[in-house]
């Protein structure tokens, strides 16, 4: 008897509430105020300071089932995106609980996966009208000041706390910019337009003129801050109910309005918007992709080919220990090498080098990954010739003469690097390093023209990579690690890599550090690769929030098929009961989002308890309702909502308030997952436990297990 | 050499197998478990090992049963016949297991000997199987492979009655459409007899929405970045000639066996192997090779050597992939280092780079081949999985679909038409299904109650959130209706479809509960012309299952549970 089998929901369902409490530990990190976390091991009494949701689940070990398929989510979601994991583990949560809610009202398992389901649909289809379209980000760059190769900008780091200042300071630069002359095809005209029904008859005879474009890019500017929208109520009515009825043209209609209302096309707003709070990370970010762009530039001579942000191309070099003054970017590779090394690196400055790359491990023993090495072979001598070398020296030798042969002074190695070479070389002043990034790797093939190869006997001509040049990253022994370690960077004309140096007094805080920068880095990066972002500060959540309340309080029409879900294609009397029970499916839905804002407007510190953000939300979620549109009335009341949600202390300087954004793709993805993996938790009934698990499963808790 | 001798231990015999508790309760434990996965809105299972290994959610027979260990021979024949029917039509697992088990249960109830019941179970199956391929039947509609609709409604049904799949209504539009596409790209454009379908490949990329999903004609081969920068700096000539190795390029040796191999001192074997690993890349060179695919490694060196002349080398292309390498290219796979005859060299039209997701792929483009892959993305792992065995699924039953161009109504429809099919016919016409073999006209109707009470409670399964099931009493399908005191009288505005979607609810079809006990009707044959005609207009669409699985599934769950009827004795070996 090897197999044991659980039912899992009698009366509550288990899983559900596994994945609710697990959510529940990772509550603290939604919102831009995080607070961090302890964990500590009881057994070897070590404990690792964590502030993601990530790094928390890393740190527990989640052996249910249905936490593991909560890890392996949440891991999903960070290997594709690198953002939105937070999201996904509390709105898992929230909506097990909402999950359980309809349970225990009677709703059959089957109408709550359909109409969940379809609404979160609905809901990604409505938050459309609140994308901000990102287009010609890097046609402003010319303006901004140069970055020459070796200024390197410095930033203070606050990573805890906001910095509405100087994000306000980003907001004037950019005001100042708008009256600049050469920018004129943004500002030809300031006359604010009352209501969409002036406005597009207005567009339409423009058009035929030739400078509909010009009027657009105008009135992106207009309303660039202050939304210009005065619907009549009248109007709304009838424009929302047209588009319930026809969610494809609504959607057309709404979308075209927004793209009229909002744009975003500087990347120091686009980056204070993404930065949720975390100036500092963001700031090395946004100079990361100037230093990019501009090396671009450079390297086609003109900017003919669209600039794509190449984010493999970005590494990061973090010194724990040292003071946060030093955190810079670069162009060229930073590495920290031993402190050793000092004296060679100072004679290898200033000179070109040559360099050889190798993909494997730099070792005598090293096989390439495939050849399986024969134990079962011996050598016999032939003569009784005294061997004087070991076969390591004999290799070493052999490597030594063919760099000198080749004049490579540097040797970047992907794997393992043998000591005895490295020492060896060093005396002939050649830098080896190893555990080199694929990337870097791949990026200094491709600068220098050298060929990675396998083994160090495969080098020819061919192969050497030509013009390095290697230097201290600052004075020499200014900076060193607690390792003992020296950063030296190493650079080519063509290259294109640039790093991120990242200092932290604190060494515990290092890891959060750089999963930071990596967020906002991977923020920018979707909202490039997208050309979109979503207006942030929760407002598409307060979008889905509000649009959900709406769709539950409507009768669902006959013949409306669209919200069926797979239910549509059956004829069992699910689907004929739908409607009974829909409302409740929505209304439990939304709930999930409800407390997805009440915490997160907690969490950020600008209301006492819950229950005060959560009359806040229910104030505005009533306009919002009220105003019979949702999406034009946050378009309309967005400064208000999303000061309420991120800072009210400055809410008498709504002008200035900066717009936040979020990531489209990523955001949407991490809602899906979480509602998947709650639905998939749901339909589930019975635990199997395969292979010998279940001698380990103890008497006292046989009690509800089957055999087979 | 010590040897242990222990005394055999006796071996175990026991009678009647299936009267004692314990098997009748693991029966319906592996019932209920089988039960409550079937169909579109059944309950999924989470398999693991309980030590924090993968978990696995699955409602579908072939992940289950190779996942459940089951003991007694009763149960590993029921699990052993229904994998082996699921090996071979990938399809209708549960629809056997589930079948099996409810005729075992049911006719345990009647007192009638065990020969007559095999007999008479034989004969029930012998009439169903017949009038399911006569032309009379009422509940299966001919396949046009000119009709999409239909082939669509059949992939459909078939990802819809997968709920671990985690699809909604717009990704099951979008898997259907590109299996079909994938399924049409296998049929060579020349129909010489007899036809050779080709393959689909399925390429996993996980992580992905499901809709970045797609088909591509020809091979895909993943490959690292380094490579294909590698790759990318050959020049590019079509067609090109490739040559196929299944044998490992790294330069190790062949296994030398047991014993040592004694080298003396100045002789490298590695640098020998290298230097006959060289020369035939020579070989490859001086016959103008321009595409080296191998299943296993090549030896870093070999590829520089190949790609400074100009040849494109891919290593680590996996035993999967062989296959339809060979088709696509016509190339011979090469087992062996020694010198290539002319022959099994091939050649492709062209190739190309792409890049999905993170991952970047050589793709292959044939000039005329019938191999297509089919990119696959899901969010999860688990639902990946899932996913993955759904296509394989759908893709081989439409190979099924070509050789009998035949599909079954679904949702329970052709379970319950069958089952008023089979009563009608026992009471009026019971000579139809009884042969002159001594079996009494009493005892024919008791099993065949037992046999159409298992049809119709397999039908039943389809329910998991306590409906009650309806049948009509004109064409015997399927209907489904919320439970609970709801008068009888107007039925008709309850019901909007059957089971499958061919009949819509009218006043004049009358319908009872499927459990209570009703006169036998003759459930009206041969299904009217117009119910098969899907336009994509419409709303509704049809359920549909493969007709050669279901006939094979009804016919195993019959044997095997006359086999399991029949079992005398247990005779257990316990050293």
């Amino acid at each position: 008897m090897v197999m044991a089998c659980r039912v899992m929901n009698k009366r509550r369902h288990m899983g559900l509430q596994q994945l609710s409490s697990f959510a529940e530990t990772g509550r603290t990190f939604l919102g831009p105020v995080k607070s961090s976390k302890f964990i500590t091991d009881e057994e070897c009494h070590e404990s690792v300071l964590v502030s993601s949701t990530v790094r928390l689940l890393e740190s527990l070990e989640m052996t249910s089932a249905t936490g593991q398929l909560l890890n392996e989510a949440v891991q999903a979601q960070n290997d594709t995106y690198r953002t939105g994991a937070t999201t996904l583990l509390f709105l898992a949560g929230a909506w097990s609980s909402a999950v359980e809610e309809c349970l225990h009202l009677g709703v059959p398992i089957a109408i709550i996966v359909s109409v969940m389901s379809e609404a979160l649909n609905s809901c990604s289809e409505e938050v459309v009208s609140l994308q901000v379209p990102v287009h010609n980000i890097f046609d402003h760059m010319g303006s901004t000041k140069a970055i020459s190769e070796l200024e390197t900008v410095s930033v203070s780091l606050c990573p805890f706390l906001q910095d509405p200042s100087g994000a306000s300071s980003v907001q004037e630069e950019h005001d100042h910019r708008d009256g600049v002359p050469q920018l004129t095809t943004y500002n030809l005209s300031r006359r604010p337009v009352k209501s969409p029904k002036f406005f597009q008859p207005d567009a339409k005879i423009e058009a035929g003129e030739n400078t509909s474009q010009t009027l657009k890019n105008s009135l992106h500017t207009d309303t660039f801050r202050k939304s210009i929208f005065i619907h009549s109520r009248h109007f709304n009515r009838t424009d929302n109910n047209q588009g319930i009825h026809k969610p494809d043209r609504f959607q057309e209609q709404r979308g075209a309005t927004t793209f009229q209302t909002y744009r975003c096309d500087d990347l120091a707003e686009l980056a204070v918007g993404l930065s949720h709070g975390d100036h500092s990370s963001m700031k090395l970010v946004e100079e990361a992709v100037r230093l990019q762009y501009q090396n671009a530039c450079m390297q086609q001579g003109n900017c003919g080919v669209p600039f794509v942000f190449d984010i493999s191309r970005l590494f990061t070099c973090t010194l724990p220990g040292l003071p946060e003054t030093f955190s810079c970017v670069c162009p060229g590779y930073i590495m920290l090498v031993s402190i050793s090394c000092a004296a060679l690196i100072k004679e290898l400055q200033n000179q070109p080098i040559r360099v050889v790359l190798i993909e494997g491990d730099l070792t005598e023993s090293y096989r390439h990954l495939g050849f399986n090495k024969s134990t079962n072979i011996k050598t016999v001598l032939d003569s009784v010739k005294l061997q004087e070398d070991s076969s390591e020296e004999l290799w070493a030798n052999h490597v030594l003469q063919l760099l000198i042969q080749f004049n490579v002074n540097l040797i970047l190695v992907k794997g393992n690097v043998s000591e005895h070479l490295t020492e060896k070389c060093m005396h002939s002043k050649r830098l080896v390093v190893g555990s080199v990034n694929g990337h870097v790797i791949q990026a200094f093939a491709e600068a220098t023209g050298a060929v990675q190869v396998a083994y160090i006997t495969q080098v020819n001509e061919d192969c050497v990579g030509n013009g390095i040049s290697v230097a201290f990253w600052r004075k020499p022994l200014d900076v060193v690690d607690r390792n003992n370690r020296i950063p030296v960077l190493l650079k080519t004309e063509r290259i294109n890599l640039i790093t991120a140096v990242l200092a932290s007094p604190v060494s515990a805080q290092m890891q959060t550090k750089e999963d930071r920068f990596w967020t906002c880095a991977y923020r920018i990066y979707h909202a490039l690769k997208e050309e979109k972002v979503f207006l942030g500060g929760s407002a598409v959540e307060f979008l889905c929030l509000s649009h959900l309340q709406i769709l539950a309080e409507q009768p669902l029409q006959k013949g409306d098929r669209a919200c069926l879900g797979w239910l549509r294609d059956t004829s069992s009397w699910l689907a004929s009961s739908l409607a009974i029970y829909r409302p409740t499916v929505l209304k439990c839905l939304a709930n999930g989002w409800y407390k997805y804002l009440s915490v997160l407007l907690y969490n950020t510190a600008s209301y006492s308890s819950e229950l005060e953000a959560s009359t806040f939300i229910q104030h505005h979620l009533q306009n919002a309702i009220g105003s019979g549109s949702p999406s034009s009335y946050i378009l309309k009341e967005y400064s208000k909502l999303a000061s309420g949600i991120f800072n009210s202390s400055i809410s008498n300087k709504l002008e200035q308030f900066p717009r936040v954004y979020d990531v489209v793709t990523p955001k949407i993805e991490a809602w899906r997952r979480a509602l998947d993996l709650v639905l998939l938790v749901l339909q589930t009934d019975s635990e199997i436990i395969t292979g010998l698990g279940h001698v380990q499963i103890n008497s006292q808790k046989l009690e509800g297990f089957l055999f087979l | 050499m010590l040897s242990r001798l222990e005394a055999k231990k006796p071996s175990l015999c026991y009678s009647e197998p299936l009267t004692t508790e314990k098997v009748r309760a693991t029966l319906s434990v592996l019932k209920g478990i089988l039960t409550s996965c079937y169909g579109p809105s059944g309950r999924l299972k989470q398999l693991h090992n309980g030590m924090g290994g993968a978990v696995c959610t699955t409602s579908q027979s072939a992940v289950l049963l190779r996942n459940l260990s089951v003991t007694h021979p009763i149960l590993k024949i029921l699990t052993t016949s229904v994998q082996n029917h699921v090996s071979c039509f990938s399809d209708c697992g549960l629809f056997t297991a589930i079948l099996c088990c409810n005729l075992i249960e049911n006719v345990q109830k009647t007192d009638l000997t065990v020969t007559t019941t095999i007999k008479l179970n034989t004969h029930l199956l012998n009439f169903c199987t017949n009038y399911l391929r006569s032309e009379v039947c009422g509940c299966r509609i001919p396949v046009d492979f000119s009709n999409t609709p239909i082939l669509l409604c059949l992939v459909r049904s078939i990802l819809t009655s997968k709920p671990a799949c985690m699809l909604t209504r717009k990704e099951i539009d979008h898997i259907s459409v590109l299996i079909l596409r994938a399924f049409l790209l296998t049929i060579p454009e020349n129909t010489e007899d007899p036809i050779i379908l080709g393959k689909s490949i399925i390429v996993p990329l996980k992580g992905q929405r499901v809709t970045d999903s797609t088909v591509l004609p020809g091979v895909l081969i993943e490959v690292s970045e380094v490579q294909l920068m590698k790759i990318l700096l050959v020049r590019k000539s079509s067609p090109l000639k490739v040559v196929l190795f299944s044998t490992s390029l790294s330069g190790d040796f062949s296994d030398p066996g047991e014993g040592n191999v004694v080298v003396s001192d100045g002789v490298f074997l590695e640098n020998a192997v290298l230097d006959q690993l060289i020369n035939l890349g020579r070989q490859l060179v001086s016959d103008r090779v321009e595409l080296v695919l191998c299943q296993k490694v090549i030896h870093p060196s070999l590829k520089q050597f190949l790609t400074t002349h100009q040849v494109i080398a891919i290593d680590r292309v996996g035993v999967m992939l062989m296959e339809p390498l060979s088709k696509v290219t016509g190339a011979q796979p090469i087992g062996s280092l020694g010198s290539i005859s002319p022959g099994s060299y091939g050649s492709v039209k062209d190739w190309c780079s792409a890049k999905f997701g993170c991952k970047h792929f050589f793709h292959l483009i044939p000039n005329e081949a019938t191999v297509s892959s089919l990119l696959l993305c899901n969010r999860s792992d688990t639902a990946w999985d899932e996913l993955k065995l759904t296509c394989q699924t759908a893709l081989h039953v439409l190979q099924l679909i070509i050789k009998e161009p035949w599909v079954l109504l679904g949702g329970g429809c052709t379970e319950t038409h069958l089952a008023a099919y089979i009563r009608h016919k026992t009471y009026e016409e019971p000579g139809s299904i009884l042969q002159d073999d001594g079996c009494t006209q009493a005892e024919l109707q008791l099993i065949a109650e037992a046999f159409c009470s298992a049809l119709e409670s397999l039908a039943g399964s389809l329910e998991h959130d306590g409906g009650e099931i309806l049948i009509d009493m004109k064409y015997g399908h399927f209907w489904s209706i919320q439970a609970g005191p709801s008068s009888v009288v107007n039925w008709t505005d309850l019901l909007s479809r059957c089971g499958c979607g061919v009949y819509s609810s009218q006043e004049e079809l009358g319908w009872s509960f499927l459990r209570s006990t009703c006169h036998p009707f003759v459930p009206q044959t041969c299904l009217p012309h117009e119910s098969w005609e899907v336009s994509p207009q419409s709303a509704h669409s049809l359920t549909l299952d493969c007709l050669t699985a279901k006939l094979s599934g009804l016919q195993v769950a019959v044997e095997t549970a006359n086999l399991i009827l029949d079992l005398a004795y247990v005779i257990e070996d316990k050293s």
